[in-house]
């Protein structure tokens, strides 16, 4: 089964001897049982290898000083001290060099082919029954550079679609890929969000992705239930073969593990619930970003695969770099290399992967800053090799150096994480590959060519790195005079152009040695050719060189050389060797000595014997390689949630008793605005509003004089904080979708909005369909996790929209997609709603339908049985009058009553319709004029509405505007006289009702949650400003200690700077490729209302 | 109309007079209702309210006196031609008509209809466009903008590298030849961030140099062929012109500083997000910034939250000339809203006075019209409205306005619809 591989060994060590890199030695077992018929006459040379005197480390746990290891057929035979080896051994010395078990990448992503299969899922997204031991397109410069990197086992995973597929275990070796797999099926692969760049096909956005998931997993449920139905009743329709589906009956039983994307912290967390809600096995793809949750994360118990790419220092070139890079950034280049002995500490149980890493290289020295940064060693090697080799399923065959394991062994030329070590050789499955460039024959020099009449004529310097010579011909006087030239920049600096133009020249006179072009080394000889110029009497043009290397045994290295004339006329030189390398080229000085001690040929020959090796554990070598924290003063930086600026260490406390002492209260209930007053909060809950209210004993006291408290502003359309996409626009109808998979605790927009009072804000699903997706309520508890940010007590909604948006009128380039008038609007809602009430009959009743296929749940519809049943409240984008008629008298037919239109522009005009169906309006205060359905937009539209007895508020769905709503409710006032009192009803207690969480929020009221803002004067002014905001009686912002805020975070971003411009190398441009909250949307793309005016329409 | 009349509920009478109006005139789809004011006819006294000269101390219980469109008297008692028509006006405060020096009203009406949109020519190099040209009179965001005490606006078009020229124009009147108060104010220039645009851009100026050199050169033979583009650019080089170019970063801001000494330009900033940055520089060299977005978000993540609020009290601070513009985000839709700008700059440290300053002559000193329109001073146009209270507070009501002492309506079509539906629902109480 190794011809193939065995020709092509043969044929490159016939070829290019001379350079080891590339080559692999393989492993030939021809003595072995092969289904394989033979062809031709067999190859059966002798297999055996010894690696001789190492220090062998067996695991994390063992190591043995100086031993050998004996390998046949791809396996480890034998280990010990005093082995003896089978005659005809090939026996490598190892002295000096260390063996570790290679590493085991428990994650590594490869491309697929297209899944055809006939009895998918509908949806391409979606592919379980995709195997990676069937659809692997095996890239062998991958492998290749996993194996460089020391990798010899991985899990190789599919990278497309959100139920991607099933991974399999490959070894890395340069072989058929029968011979690398050892496990097919390992995993099922998910990730939460679709392919970038997608704005058509369904799924386009995250929580669009998350819903097809749920839907797959119910789907696969069903499929169970339904194959047994038809199969216990013959009369029953028989459900379509899903290959699919069935695929999933592994994963939904919990015996297969299901590796979810945690491509952010976030993200990891939104995977653990996923696996929670379906009760599946999971292992978390991890982000490296794990440390900035790591209690969350360990709370999950789950394992993660950790990927080890921790960013380059940002770069720092300019001015505007150092403005603009963020103090969230800074933190995250100085935190990353700690997480994963954060998460060690933490007692997470992790696997480090390569994932990420580009470069192999780079694998050893993110190890070492890991470690550096208090990761243990013996976690470090155990976390690439036994552990990840259980993680698979194949700790009986990887993982340590073990009699009956795969020979799967680094050899380094020191211990594994000591600064400068190197992987020398990795050997998979007994093939082999030498990393270190090598000479068999090192002929880099200075020649003196010598012709036939015994006279010097030219001179030949060759140097270069070992796997790629330079060399220069020209006559001795040449070489010198380009010594000297050389010298001359130094000692006397000129202009760089002076330099540039005599370097330009060098080819072109005989002053300077010419250069060999096309230098080709097969390990025996040398050829090139030069461009002959006035070199004494020889013909000018194109010349011919040829060298070859004599190197007898035990005499020092001779060369024949010769050269063919352009005229057609050859030259033989003979030619000695006056110095091994040129004295003005330090740089080969290093390769060429190490080169000429490893050659074997070299110390044969009876030449410099390698010097002896470094003893290991010598101190220099064994120290793990000093981090940049180590380098450079240290810098502490705490992390904090969300990180960066304005990120909280600790949640704000909450004192046992809150007393705000002589304000003027603006209750937004029947006790109107209170002169001189006081609230007296317990626990978050207001228990006391009043004049003069006695003093509690231990009670924080604000003194509240010439300030004024509102109940905390509530924005009843917004669109922040939200990483799953605002749309889900790859369907008419989404009603499975939901914001809140995707509350993003991380949005920066958070914060600036408490800034302006904002305590509760709904985020909605966007404009892009007649029915959207479910909104989700939060507090804005800033530096909480999104779980904690929903407001619990907040009943469920869903989004619905109306005309312009959902026709998809203003769509570049036209639209085809049903609907497309505000008829079809209508029709389309009433036809799902009638969908519903089937499917709730279905399920309420299935004895009425004895002869079908079981029920399947269906997220869509049962949200909307859901919204029939009054248990989920309808937020409908609505502005021509026309429409809001429409959609009352739709929802009336059904004995729904609307949770709130909202935009309601042309509320004005039906408000006594409104009225007498219960509706509530959420309306902008004065936006206009953006597009032709909003050309009867109005300001007194508020104030129509509630002199009409409807429930009003004044929204933002913007993240600007939402910082001064305060703002928006004075326009009540300016546009129809509103009573000030009522008018901040509209950014408090009215969107409270709308949103049915009066009971607990919207004024200050006894029982309520202490949601309060402080401002310095009336909220209704314009030249207020935000003093402090309260959510559940804990102080979410202070503006007096803004200041100390600010000055602390700039000094630490400035620190950082500081450490980052200073370090040496590659520095990271932009890491926002990296992060997926940045991918998706925070506004409705669908609303054209302005959003950057100037910019998005001209472009 | 009475001059005290507010807006807070409308009557029956209001009602009565719109359908006088919408007898009269045609209805017209795209274009406003409502009659421009006649020129003034006879003295008109303000008297007894709050005057916010601008350019001095208020004046508490004062009269301001305007004849033939002009103000005539400034200050506490008058004696008042024979004729004069008195608005009683205690308690009311009197104002400078609001000046928006950024915005695309007049040429463009929806924007999401292309066939609304004049405020773009094709491609990058437009100098020779002229806002002027096709500002529309009638447009209905005129009267809305109006209706708040934005009485004269800066219309300019945007767009490409360099946009064209903008014009000045009073928020009433018939047609362009009444309202333009100033037809060629700037020439406006998007600053590009990518080098080759500003390569395309530093060409251009140069091949106007050679144009103006070119044209100015009266040898026989040398007859420069006519460019409507460079000839554009002449005035600009003579610094008759001013440029005003958007830009907000540091190093852009510093590329335009560079620029403008290279061409030696009169330069204005629009943006100015990072101006105090480079305060030293835009002081030294009277570079004046139109804030264009108080209300913004912060530039960067760790940007102070507010960092958009207190720009222009950081641009006060650095001795930077500059003023307030709304015409940021939303459009010309929103420019009633300039006076709030200005509110939130001062709650966030800006004085009041300054304030208001920076929505009223600074704008005029910027956009050199400051000898017209910007303060309550003698000689200057009577463009100049009564409200009945701090202007820089939402609730308060514009009661009156005049521009160049005509007496302008403060209907919209959004009072019209007000109106409309509002009687609606009287019917129904009924």
């Amino acid at each position: 089964m190794n011809r193939f591989f065995f020709r092509i060994a043969v044929l490159v060590a016939c070829t290019t001897c001379c350079v080891a890199s590339t080559l692999t030695i393989a492993w030939v077992q021809a003595e072995e049982p092969d289904t394989v018929p033979d062809v031709g006459v067999r190859f059966q040379p002798p297999t055996s290898v010894l690696l001789k005197a190492a220090h062998i480390v067996v695991s994390a746990d063992k190591e043995l000083a100086t031993a050998s290891l004996l390998l046949q057929h791809g396996k480890i035979m034998a280990i010990g001290n005093e082995l003896v080896p089978p005659g005809g051994v090939e026996v490598i010395d190892c002295q000096g060099k260390y063996l570790y078990p290679a590493f085991v990448d428990p994650l590594v992503e490869f491309d697929v082919k297209p899944n055809e299969s006939p009895t998918g899922y509908w949806n391409s997204n979606v592919t379980p029954e995709r195997r990676m031991a069937e659809s692997l397109h095996v890239d062998k410069a991958k492998l290749k550079s996993l194996r460089k990197a020391g990798v010899g086992m991985v899990l190789a995973a599919p990278n497309s679609g959100i139920i991607k597929g099933q991974s399999c275990v490959l070894s890395t070796a340069d072989a058929p890929l029968n011979e690398l797999l050892h496990r097919s099926d390992v995993f099922q692969h998910i990730r939460l969000y679709p392919n970038r760049g997608n704005s058509e096909r369904y799924p386009t956005s995250p929580m669009g992705a998350v819903a097809l998931a749920r839907q797959v997993l119910l789907d696969a449920d069903w499929y169970q239930r339904a194959q047994q139905a038809a199969a216990a009743n013959a009369r029953l329709p028989r459900p379509d073969s899903s290959a699919a589906l069935q695929a999933l009956e592994p994963v939904i039983r919990a015996r297969q593990t299901v590796v979810i994307d945690g491509t952010n912290e976030l993200y990891a967390l939104r995977g653990d619930r996923f696996a929670r809600e379906f009760l599946l096995k999971l292992i978390i793809r991890g982000s490296g970003r794990e440390y900035r949750q790591l209690d969350a994360l360990a709370a999950t118990g789950r394992t993660f695969i950790i990927p080890i790419d921790f960013p380059d220092a940002p770069k720092m070139n300019t001015e505007v770099d150092m403005l603009d890079t963020t103090l969230q950034t800074l933190m995250h280049w100085r935190l990353a290399p700690e997480n994963p002995a954060r998460l060690e500490q933490a007692g997470v149980d992790f696997v480090l992967t390569t994932d990420g890493i580009t470069k192999p290289a780079e694998l050893l020295s993110k190890l070492r800053s890991a470690i550096a940064a208090g990761l243990s060693e013996h976690k470090a090697l155990s976390a690439l090799t036994s552990e990840p080799a259980q993680l698979l399923g194949v700790e009986h065959l990887v993982g340590t150096l073990e009699v009956g394991k795969l020979a799967n062994i680094l050899v380094t030329d020191g211990p594994l994480f000591a600064k400068e070590t190197n992987i020398e050789e990795t050997w998979v499955q007994g093939g082999r590959d030498r990393w270190k460039a090598e000479l068999t024959i090192d002929p880099r020099g200075q020649w003196k060519l010598i012709n036939a009449s015994d006279s010097v004529e030219l001179q030949l310097e060759i140097s270069g790195e070992p796997d790629e010579l330079s060399a220069k011909i020209g006559l001795p006087t040449a070489f010198a005079t380009a010594q000297g030239a050389k010298v001359a920049p130094a000692d006397n600096p000129k202009t760089s152009t002076e330099s540039a133009s005599s370097q330009n020249k060098e080819d072109a006179t005989s002053e300077k040695p010419i250069k060999v072009k096309e230098l080709a080394n097969n390990g025996l000889q040398l050829t090139g050719t030069f461009d002959a110029q006035k070199l004494g009497s020889k013909p000018n043009g194109r010349a011919w060189l040829s060298i070859v290397l004599l190197q007898d045994e035990g005499k020092p290295l001779a060369v024949d050389a010769s050269v063919l004339w352009s005229d057609g006329s050859p030259t033989r030189f003979h030619a000695t060797r006056v110095s091994p390398l040129s004295k003005d080229s330090p740089k080969a000085d290093q390769p060429a000595e190490s080169g000429a001690r490893k050659s074997s040929e070299d110390e044969q020959a009876g030449s410099e014997r390698p010097p002896a090796p470094k003893p290991p554990g010598s101190d220099n070598k064994n120290k793990p390689e000093a981090s940049v924290a180590d380098a450079l003063p240290s810098v502490p930086c705490a992390i904090n949630y969300p990180l960066g600026a304005y990120g909280r260490t600790a949640p704000p406390e909450q004192p046992d008793v809150l007393l705000i002492k002589n304000a003027t209260v603006w209750t937004c209930d029947q006790a109107g605005i209170l002169e001189h007053a006081d609230i007296l909060v317990r626990c978050g809950v207001i228990e006391q509003v009043g004049q003069n209210l006695e003093p509690v004993k231990d009670a924080q006291v604000i003194d509240g004089s010439g300030m004024h408290v509102s109940p905390g502003i509530i924005d009843c359309h917004s669109h922040m904080a939200t990483d799953g996409g605002v749309n889900e626009s790859g369907q008419t109808i989404t009603a499975e979708v939901r914001i809140g998979d995707f509350i993003d605790s991380n949005d920066i927009t958070i914060y600036r909005q408490l800034a302006g009072g904002v305590t509760t804000s709904n985020i909605l699903h966007g404009s892009a369909n007649p029915i959207g997706g479910q909104n989700q309520v939060i507090k804005l508890r800033w530096g909480s996790l999104d779980e904690d940010l929903k407001m619990r007590e907040a009943p469920a909604g869903i989004k619905f929209a109306l005309g312009e948006n959902v026709k998809q009128s203003n769509h570049a380039g036209g639209s085809s997609r049903y609907p497309q008038s505000r008829m079809g609007v209508e029709q389309l809602m009433r036809d799902r709603f009638e969908a519903a009430r089937d499917y709730r009959e279905h399920w309420q009743h299935p004895e009425r339908r004895a002869n079908s296929l079981p029920p399947r749940r269906d997220l869509e519809l049962e949200a909307l049985v859901e919204v029939l049943e009054g248990r989920r409240w309808i937020h409908c984008h609505s502005y021509r009058q026309d429409e809001i008629l429409m959609m009352l008298r739709l929802l009336e037919d059904y004995g729904v009553t609307i949770g709130s239109l909202q935009h309601i522009l042309e509320g004005y005009k039906v408000a006594d319709a409104m009225a007498a169906h219960g509706a509530t309006g959420s309306s902008f205060s004065d936006w206009w004029a953006y597009k032709i359905e909003v050309l009867d937009a109005i300001p007194y539209n508020g104030a129509v509405m509630h002199r009409a007895g409807v429930v009003v508020s004044f929204n933002s769905d913007d993240a600007e505007l939402a910082r001064h709503l305060n703002h928006e409710a004075a326009k009540a006032i300016k546009y129809g006289g509103v009573e000030p009192s009522e008018a901040l009803k509209f950014v408090t207690l009215n969107p409270a009702k709308q949103l049915r969480i009066d009971n607990w929020v919207g004024s200050i009221t006894v029982g309520k949650q202490a949601d309060l803002v402080i401002w310095n004067r009336s909220p209704l002014s314009t030249l207020s400003v935000c003093m402090q905001t309260w959510i559940d009686g804990r102080k979410y912002f202070d503006r007096e200690q803004e200041q100390i805020r600010q000055q602390q975070d700039e000094q630490l971003r400035l620190k950082l700077i500081q450490l980052a411009a200073a370090q040496p190398g590659d520095k990271e441009e932009e890491a926002n490729d990296k992060d997926p909250s940045l991918w998706w949307a925070r506004y409705d793309e669908f609303c054209h209302h302005g959003h950057g005016h100037d910019d998005d329409r001209e472009e | 109309m009475n001059a005290t009349m507010s807006y807070r509920r409308p009557t029956r009478v209001c009602a009565l007079f719109l359908s006088l109006i919408a007898a009269c005139v045609p209805a017209i789809s795209l274009g406003h209702d409502f009659i421009p004011g006649a020129p003034q006819d006879r003295p008109i006294a303000i008297v007894g309210a709050t005057l916010h000269t601008v350019s001095g101390n208020d004046l508490l219980d004062a009269t301001l006196l305007f004849e033939a469109g002009r103000i005539t008297h400034v200050g506490p008692g008058a004696t008042l031609p024979s004729d004069t028509e008195v608005i009683q006006a205690t308690d009311k405060h009197v104002y400078p008509g609001l000046i928006e020096a950024n915005t695309d009203l007049g040429l463009v009406e929806i924007n999401s209809i292309r066939a609304t949109i004049d405020s773009r020519e094709a491609g990058s190099l437009n100098p020779n466009v002229q806002a002027v040209v096709a500002f529309n009179p009638d447009s209905e965001l005129i009267p809305v903008g109006r209706a708040n005490g934005i009485l004269t606006a800066l219309s300019a078009p945007t767009g490409g590298l360099i946009s064209g020229r903008s014009a000045l124009m009073q928020l009433d009147g018939w047609s362009r030849d009444d309202m333009t108060l100033k037809s060629e104010v700037a020439m406006h220039v998007r600053w590009p961030s990518d080098a080759d645009d500003i390569q395309q851009l530093t060409e251009f100026f140069e091949q106007a140099r050679r144009y103006e050199a070119a044209i100015a050169d009266q040898q026989v033979g040398n007859a420069q062929p006519r460019d409507l583009r460079l000839e554009s650019m002449v005035p600009v080089l003579e610094q008759k012109t001013p440029v005003i170019v958007a830009v907000d970063e540091l190093d852009a801001i510093r590329s335009v500083i560079a620029f403008k000494r290279r061409f030696g330009l009169r330069l204005i900033i629009a943006g100015g997000t990072d101006a105090c940055r480079c305060a030293v520089q835009l002081k030294s060299e009277s570079i004046p910034v139109v804030v264009t977005a108080v209300y913004s978000n912060p530039s960067r993540r760790h940007s102070p939250y507010d960092e958009a609020y207190t720009l222009p009290k950081r641009l006060h601070e650095a001795g930077i000339v500059f003023c307030i513009s709304a015409g940021g985000r939303f459009g010309a839709s929103a420019i009633r809203n300039l006076p709030y700008n200005a509110a939130t700059a001062s709650a966030y440290g800006l004085s009041e006075r300054e304030a208001l300053r920076a929505i009223t002559l600074s704008p005029a000193e910027i956009l050199g019209v400051s000898d017209r329109i910007g303060s309550l001073q003698v000689g200057m146009d009577a463009t100049v409205f009564i409200a009945d209270g701090d202007i820089l507070e939402t609730p308060t009501q514009v009661v009156e306005a005049f521009i160049q002492g005509r007496r302008v309506d403060l209907r919209s079509r959004h009072t019209q619809l007000y109106e409309k539906y509002s009687e609606k629902y009287q019917r129904a109480s009924k």
